[in-house]
């Protein structure tokens, strides 16, 4: 069998002397007890599940007659047996988790039947994107796992999955998930070709596909939604988006998104339109007042303290009576500490976490104001601002929040109020030139689409939902039949 | 000379609507009342409307040129001079331009000198403004129209803000009406012409739309849209200030300003005056495209160049400009070229063109 480890290049080391480097490569020779055919197995220990192998393959080629491979082969009860005469397979199938059966005597053909060890963690509830209404599953990060969560939620033939092995190390496998007759081909293709350009040596996470097929690689903002709930790749498939799952990656990718996107949560979809909306309008109000507040407390203090009624600017003068710095280090030493604290939490195990929040939010906090550091004013800004910007349904782009603030913070400290606008017009130009796929990113405010302010800033009842978006421009526009007729009423008490 | 736009860089024809009102809408707007009132009195909201209707037709004039050459100014001009006179003719609107830039950044930084920084430094402020203009120039007409959507959509609420003022507003001031001569008001009315200048803008980015036709309308309501709102700006000024009183403020609108009180905002003219530079912004990368589409066009540089050098060229002509005076002097210089190029030289190549034609038609058959 051993010539069948063949390898290109005469010189270089066999394929089968690498792989016995590794102390999990296994090769067994056993013999038939009826024929006395001696074969072989071999397999990487820690990919395959030895129970197969022990149940379903040794037992019934130890005992059964055989003579050769065809007749192993209609032996095997496992569904996936193959007989091939191309060495080149075996590298890729072992390493697969296949296991590798040879015979003496039949030098040039050999078996591989799979019996993958599976070690897929258990579908969680979803952790980053919870939601106390609507589903409690999360993906893993087995692709499989996640494949078949999805096909669950679609099981028409029309969901297709294409694969692509991505990374010259990892060989990861990238999975393209779209609705056949749906999805803008233009979208699928452009998503495809990108994948495919990738070069990179080790894929370890979808977040690492993102940044690699972005439109705008120096944008901080994310151009393609990831997220961890089936329901919603299930919804967005729908809606004729793509999906990009990666495996070893609890998180799925959309594509293409708008910037209103990041601001709905999916929970949206379960609460009345009435109040979903209004959260939508919360959520976002949060951002601006996140992004805007701290600036626009310098620029006053600095510049614009006219600007303030008389009865609130002597508390505020009363509060900053004793304070030795600027509003600007004032401004910028509590932020640092916001993101300290922040950075902190993030990187300690939960419980230590929290004991950090604590001696951060409530000791730091009066500490620094009691001693004379901050104005209380100024700590009741920022820490609303660390309130509101927790609001964005995205972790990614709550990220993007918390760092827009500061390019603000120093416009502020330079012009006021002037250097706020001009700041701003510098975040909504970038804004209107970025895209997503190709499509514009601030769609459907700019470019101006009112069918698609349905489900943009406010979401709609369901029947109003009846077309896909438009920015998608999908080979079916509509979803369902819209309801032209409806019984209503003609007076008070028809 | 024909020049094909990809479809992808067009514009949809509603948008002209964005276009044409941000261009006419600039610093115009905060003290056109007074120079209007100058020569009409409290009559002269008549001139607004006739400089409305007077802009309506000069926009019919311009889409009929521009389907008769079927393409903008240079094709235009191609149509009637040929092209040698032709890119010499055009080349002075690059000038035209510059000059509107130099004059409207140059105007604000002069609002902001008075009214909120004494000593912001006008090279860096211009600096930091043309960097942002090139950012978004580079972007395409696509991103300059969007601007142009947001300056009009976002300041909104400034139009709202006059309503506070009606406690403190007289409208009998208005009365009684007529009691100036036309001449006056005609007058008064081509005193105007800073504010509401902007619109030729059509003629250069007419190429970028997409199905022109459509957008006729859009330009229209335009300018209703303009008028109406130097009307209602013109109104609540007359009704607020007294006629000697008004001649005292540069700028009537942000004195305006002043008497706005909220309970967390106080003196909101700084709101105002800050929110006026994204006014001011399409005003400037409008300008700064149509002179570097020129500039490709007449001397086939690449835009990539040309909008840093034009750029340059105009901050640098900013930075010059150091006292008051000069501005005030550029504004009127710039006024009075922009009345010229549009209320005279407009109807003039409209006429030339319908001569062309004529020209042309009877060659054809011979």
């Amino acid at each position: 069998m051993f010539n069948l480890f063949k390898n290109k290049n005469k010189e270089r080391e066999t394929v089968k002397e690498i792989f016995a480097k590794s102390h999990d490569f296994n090769s067994f020779e056993f013999t038939n007890e009826k024929t006395k055919i001696s074969f072989s197995l071999t397999f990487l220990s820690t990919l395959v599940e030895e129970k197969t192998i022990r149940e379903c393959a040794l037992p019934y080629l130890l005992e059964r007659e055989f003579y050769k491979l065809e007749d192993a082969k209609q032996l095997l009860p496992l569904p996936d047996v193959q007989i091939s005469t191309d060495p080149c397979a075996i590298e890729e199938k072992l390493l697969n988790g296949n296991v590798l059966l040879t015979i003496h005597g039949e030098a040039n053909k050999f078996c591989l039947f799979a019996a993958v060890k599976d070690t897929a963690r258990s579908i969680t509830p979803p952790e980053v994107e919870f939601s106390v209404i609507g589903p409690k599953e999360s993906f893993v990060e087995s692709i499989d796992q996640n494949l078949s969560l999805l096909r669950k939620r679609i099981p028409i033939k029309e969901l297709i999955i294409e694969e692509q092995t991505v990374g010259s190390l990892s060989k990861t496998r990238v999975a393209i998930l779209y609705l056949d007759g749906i999805t803008n081909k233009e979208n699928v293709n452009t998503i495809r070709q990108r994948i495919k350009s990738i070069e990179f040596d080790e894929i370890t996470d979808s977040s690492y596909i993102v940044q690699m097929i972005s439109d705008n690689h120096n944008s901080p903002f994310p151009q393609l939604l990831d997220t961890e709930r089936p329901d919603r790749v299930a919804a967005i498939l729908a809606e004729g988006k793509v999906a990009v799952l990666v495996n070893g990656s609890p998180h799925a990718l959309i594509a293409p998104t708008t910037l209103v996107e990041f601001f709905s949560s999916f929970e949206d979809y379960y609460l009345n339109w009435v109040l979903s909306s209004f959260f939508r309008l919360i959520r976002l109000f949060a951002v601006a007042f996140s992004i805007l507040v701290t600036p626009v407390y310098v620029a006053t203090l600095s510049y614009h303290y006219e600007l303030i009624p008389q009865d609130l600017l002597s508390a505020l003068v009363a509060s900053r009576r004793a304070i030795p710095f600027p509003p600007i280090l004032e401004a910028l030493f509590l932020e640092l500490t916001i993101e300290l604290l922040r950075e902190a939490g993030a990187r300690l195990p939960t419980k230590v976490g929290q004991t950090i929040g604590i001696v951060g939010g409530i000791v730091i906090g009066t500490a620094s104001v009691e001693a004379g550091l901050t104005s209380n004013v100024l700590l009741i800004f920022v820490a609303l601002a660390a309130l509101a910007s927790f609001t964005t349904p995205v972790y990614k782009m709550g990220n993007t929040i918390r760092l827009l603030r500061f390019p603000f913070l120093l416009f502020a400290e330079l012009w006021g109020l002037l250097g706020i606008v001009i700041c701003f017009c510098f975040l909504l130009t970038h804004l209107i030139r970025l895209t997503s796929l190709g499509r514009p990113f601030l769609e459907p405010i700019y470019p101006l689409r009112k069918q698609d302010f349905k489900d943009s800033l406010i979401r709609l009842p369901f029947h109003k939902q009846s077309n896909r978006p438009f920015f998608l421009r999908t080979q079916q526009p509509n979803r369902f039949p819209e309801k032209t007729v409806k019984n209503e009423k003609k007076d008070i008490e028809d | 000379m024909k020049v094909t736009i990809p479809e992808n860089r067009k514009v949809a024809p509603f948008l002209v609507f964005f276009i044409i009102h941000s261009m006419q809408t600039g610093i115009g707007i905060l003290g056109f009342t007074r120079i209007i009132a100058r020569h009409a009195g409290y009559d002269s909201w008549m001139s607004i409307i006739l400089v409305g209707i007077i802009i309506h037709i000069l926009m019919w004039m311009i889409y009929k040129m521009t389907t008769i050459a079927d393409g903008d100014i240079i094709a235009v001009h191609t149509y009637i001079f040929g092209k040698k006179l032709s890119k010499m003719v055009c080349s002075i609107f690059i000038l035209y331009f510059c000059l509107l830039i130099v004059t409207v950044l140059r105007g604000f930084i002069e609002i902001v000198h008075v009214w909120m920084f004494p000593d912001l430094s006008i090279f860096w402020f211009a600096l930091v403004f043309f960097i942002l203009v090139i950012y978004i120039v580079n972007g395409g007409i696509r991103t300059i129209t969007g601007i142009a959507f947001f300056s009009v959509v976002l300041p909104f609420y400034i139009v709202i803000t006059f309503l506070l003022t009606i406690p403190y507003a007289s409208f009998t001031n208005l009365l009684p009406m007529f009691d100036h001569s036309l001449t006056e008001v005609m007058k008064s009315a081509q005193s105007m012409s800073l504010t509401v200048i902007g619109f030729e803008t059509l003629l250069f980015i007419y190429p970028f739309i997409k199905s022109p036709e459509k957008s006729r309308k859009w330009a229209f309501f335009s300018n209703i849209y303009t008028t109406l709102i130097n009307l209602y700006v013109a109104i609540f000024t007359f009704a607020y200030f007294s006629e000697n009183q008004l001649q005292k403020y540069t700028w009537p609108l942000l004195t305006i300003w002043k008497i706005i009180k909220m309970p967390f905002v106080e003196r909101f003219e700084y709101i105002g005056i800050a929110n006026w530079c994204l006014i001011i912004l399409p005003n400037v990368c409008l300008a700064l495209w149509c002179a570097s589409w020129l500039v490709k066009q007449i001397f086939s540089i690449r835009q990539k160049t040309s909008v840093p050098a034009l750029a340059i060229v105009c901050l640098a002509s900013i930075s010059l400009i150091i006292t008051g005076e000069t501005q005030n002097m550029l504004s009127d210089l710039t006024g009075r070229i922009g009345f010229y190029i549009n209320f005279i030289y407009l109807p003039f190549l409209f006429f030339a063109t319908l001569l062309a034609r004529k020209v042309k038609k009877s060659e054809t058959p011979s």
